[in-house]
């Protein structure tokens, strides 16, 4: 069961390469078509503002099957990877982050099913892919629970629904940058986009493997992207897109990102605050007390708050659309560090298997 | 804000000089409308949430040190070197309160007026809520239709009556409660869930039970991190219940390959005023409850049993002492013993290992020192023990007999903990409710023209780019319920 687990991965981790390459062939084509409809040329445009050119939806099918296929492989390792350990894959971090990563890419595909805006895959995809070469990083050997992780439901449960969320904010986060990329923060935007993009395996290799290279790659990356956009922002170099119809670059329409941020962040928030519960729950059985302000319980806290100041966003005026995108930024780079939270700091939930 | 900045100045000069008591009104209402404005909410909670990067970024002292002096001092000296960019850094930090962000004033007070503003907010909006769900407006003017975020205007063949009929109908069928009014104009109203609005306001509100029920078990709370029983000894529980704990068994258990333990056990008798009352193993997802009382596993370590009898030889006391301090060296443990029946407390000094020369493996070191003494911090007689051979120490007979084990518990009793499940409960049913079954209201007006009549639909809900709207999809279905062919 461990093998045929091991194999589901790579199937899962190849596919997911294979769906990311097709799904960026898919964007090609339509930014090419959209560059030809500029130029003059009768193209079709979908009801949601997205251009197509003449293989576009043919590769779009690809990708998504390519997509569901990666889905699957993953689900079916997870499955075996539980038989084989006889609880829910969710107890050190090799098992966290192929959650994670199915996490995303369900909610992902569930996403795509719903509103059929496959450009979102460009930044979901890579961030499952992600995941999972970073599980491929760590060693996967199966150990025995440490003591205060033997309640397989609460493990079970507690993770699960964690994932959920965690998957959600993922898509909010895809939305919300392409979101921004067609505003006014286009530079920053994508300067942040980029760079962390190349930061994050830079900073995985300086590392020697390390996730702290990663996330420090990551967000050393995006921040220099960012101030680097600004600075091209502020010299003028940008110009402002507001106000147009349809999206830029063949991207879906600002209009839609915004709303399908919002439908993820409220498919994600009552999943987060059932996870801050039962890890109370499970916190006061365990270690006497339902909240200790250890690192990853305050991490959890502040996404939560990020989240719920994001809400309250949408119905304020001035607070929509660019800082509640900006709002959904933050919201991930906090899911990130709820994450990754316990690598850092320690605390007690530090059982990660990497010491 | 947005009304006083378009309030013309001209107006406000005009309005005769306000008393004591308006100008108080005057503060009053704007203390009113900062508590009840969502943008003082949000940077609120966004303020907090900078608290709680700072808390988790910057080392927290352990619960406890800072209410002890001694310890807080002995703690900061502990963290000085990594914080030591300029002379007075961890002081400054401590006096801004970094170390314990969680408890410190700034923390509370946002946490505050986070509560304040919640309640506020939740009054503010009753009575409009209360509104909307018992007394909804259903007969509103002509040009909402034409300015409403969603309308639709459908012509029927149909008489105006029969029109109505059909629309409510259609409603009804999709679940909506239907109002209807009547003047020169027929007025539809639909609404679904109109008591889902109050589950929002319950989430909400639910955050300050939680807080109530922290705050309780804060103020009225018990709670001992530092329940440590050596194998064989008892234990007084602090809360003066006549409550003992007696540990008859400690057992680690190793995992055969990876050699990291997988299970903790302590076996405990529970006493009252000397009588069996329970016994449990005590695991770390398995507490002993007795009554609000639980008793938590939390660590474990090594133990020396000793036997101490007095110059006469009667037995004093033969129990283990708990290794659980650690002296400033680093390496040696300490255990402390009060004898029983003396004055005298014990200090039981473990080896440092095979490298200390004063305490070699299998040896302590007692110190004995006197509590009544005028000298209380020098010990009155210090010698090093081999494990099975009786000494004279301070005039007892003390023997190192072998080294055990002892278990660590923690000793918690939360009477705000129901309040925080409570709380925690309505949270998620209260959230989860407001976003999966939205409030949900359509307007409809009906009238006559010639050979029909019209209908117009509107509702306030916003237009969603992405999919197609309820509100698309049930004019949809009103449309086909007028144009269905009718029935002879």
């Amino acid at each position: 069961m461990e093998k045929m687990s091991g194999y589901a991965f790579v199937a899962a981790m190849l596919s997911t390469g294979l769906a990311t390459i097709a799904y960026l062939a898919y964007a090609i084509s339509g930014l090419r078509a959209a560059r030809m409809q500029t130029a003059g040329m009768p193209m079709n445009t979908g009801t949601l503002g997205f251009v197509s050119g003449r293989y576009t939806p043919a590769i779009g099918r690809y990708a998504t099957m390519l997509g569901w296929l990666a889905t699957l492989a993953l689900l079916a390792g997870l499955i075996f990877r539980a038989i084989a350990t006889k609880h829910g894959p969710f107890a050190n971090m090799y098992e966290f982050s192929l959650a994670f990563a199915f996490g995303v890419l369900v909610t992902y595909m569930v996403f795509e099913r719903r509103y059929h805006q496959r450009i979102l895959a460009l930044v979901a995809l890579p961030v499952a892919a992600a995941m999972m070469a970073y599980a491929s990083t760590i060693p996967s050997t199966i150990e025995p629970l440490v003591p205060a992780l033997q309640n397989n439901l609460l493990l079970t449960v507690h993770v699960a629904v964690a994932i959920v969320a965690y998957g959600s904010f993922a898509i909010a986060f895809a939305a919300s940058l392409l979101y921004l990329l067609q505003g006014r923060w286009a530079l920053v935007a994508g300067g942040m986009l980029v760079l962390g993009i190349l930061g994050a395996p830079t900073g995985l290799l300086l590392s020697g493997g390390n996730i702290t290279g990663l996330l420090g790659g990551l967000l050393g990356g995006g921040l220099l992207g960012g101030l680097l956009g600004y600075a091209a922002h502020w010299a003028g170099l940008g110009k402002s897109f507001e106000g147009e119809a349809s999206g830029r670059w063949g991207l879906p329409k600002p209009q839609v990102l915004d709303e399908i941020g919002y439908r993820a962040v409220v498919v994600g928030y009552p999943f987060l605050t059932l996870t801050i519960i039962l890890g109370a729950v499970w916190a006061d059985t365990a270690w006497g007390t339902y909240w200790s302000w250890d690192p990853k319980e305050t991490a959890s806290l502040v996404t939560w708050l990020i989240y719920g100041t994001y809400l309250h966003a949408r119905v304020v005026r001035g607070w929509r659309g660019d800082r509640a995108a900006w709002l959904l930024v933050l919201g991930f780079v906090a899911t990130l560090f709820t994450y990754f939270g316990n690598l850092f700091f320690g605390g007690l939930h530090s059982y990660s298997g990497l010491g | 804000m947005v009304q006083e900045a378009g309030t013309p100045p001209l107006e406000t000069a005009s309005v005769p000089a306000a008393g004591a008591m308006d100008r108080v009104d005057n503060v009053l209402e704007r203390l009113w409308h900062l508590l009840t404005s969502m943008r003082v909410a949000m940077i609120i909670m966004l303020l907090i949430a900078v608290m709680g990067v700072i808390g988790s970024l910057v080392i927290q002292m352990p619960t406890g040190v800072g209410d002890d002096p001694q310890a807080r001092i002995d703690w900061l000296n502990g963290i000085r070197p990594r914080f030591s960019l300029f002379a007075a850094q961890t002081d400054i930090m401590n006096s801004l309160q970094l170390f314990e962000v969680f408890n410190s004033f700034v923390f509370r007070i946002l946490i505050a007026l986070l509560t304040v503003s919640l309640i506020a907010c939740s009054l503010h909006r009753i009575p409009g809520l209360i509104r909307t769900a018992t007394k909804p407006r259903v007969d509103v003017g002509a040009p909402f239709f034409q300015h409403a975020p969603q309308h639709e205007t459908i012509v029927a063949r149909q008489t105006a009556a029969d029109a109505q009929a059909l629309v409510t109908g259609v409603l009804k069928r999709r679940g909506y409660r239907t109002l209807s009014a009547e003047d020169e104009t027929i007025h539809v109203y639909g609404d679904r869930w109109r008591w889902m609005q109050f589950s929002g306001l319950i989430g909400h509100l639910s955050l300050v039970v939680i807080m109530a029920g922290a705050i309780i078990g804060g103020v009225a709370g018990y709670r001992d991190q530092d329940f440590s029983i050596a194998e064989g000894a008892t234990r007084v529980v602090g809360t003066n219940e006549g409550l003992s704990v007696k540990l008859t068994d400690f057992t680690v258990t190793y995992d055969q390959i990876t050699d990291s333990p997988s299970d903790y056990a302590s076996s405990v008798i529970l006493m009252k005023n000397g009588t069996e009352i329970d016994r449990h193993v005590v695991r770390v997802n398995d507490p002993l409850r007795y009554g609000d009382l639980t008793f938590y596993q939390a660590s474990y370590g090594s133990a020396a049993q000793m036997t101490i009898k007095d110059a006469g030889g009667k037995l004093l006391t033969s129990e283990g002492v708990p290794f659980s301090w650690q002296l400033n060296d680093g390496k040696r443990s300490l255990g402390i013993l009060s004898v029983p029946g003396t004055n005298y407390t014990l200090w039981v000094i473990g080896t440092g290992g095979n490298a200390d020369t004063r305490v070699r493996p299998g040896q302590v070191e007692v110190q004995a020192f006197n509590n009544s003494g005028a000298s209380s911090n020098t010990p009155i007689d210090d010698k090093v023990l081999d494990q099975g051979k009786a000494a004279t120490v301070a005039g007892m007979a003390i023997t190192f007999d072998r080294e055990s084990q002892y278990t660590r518990l923690t000793v918690a009793r939360d009477p705000g903990v129901m309040l925080v499940w409570l709380g925690s409960l309505l949270l998620f049913v209260g959230f989860a409710l407001r976003f999966m079954l939205p409030h949900k209201r359509v307007w409809g007006r009906i009238t006559t023209r010639s050979s029909g009549a019209i209908v117009s639909m509107a509702t306030l809900a916003q237009k969603d780019a992405a999919i197609s709207t309820d509100f698309e999809d049930l004019v949809n279905d009103i449309r086909t319920a007028l144009q269905a062919p009718v029935q002879a």
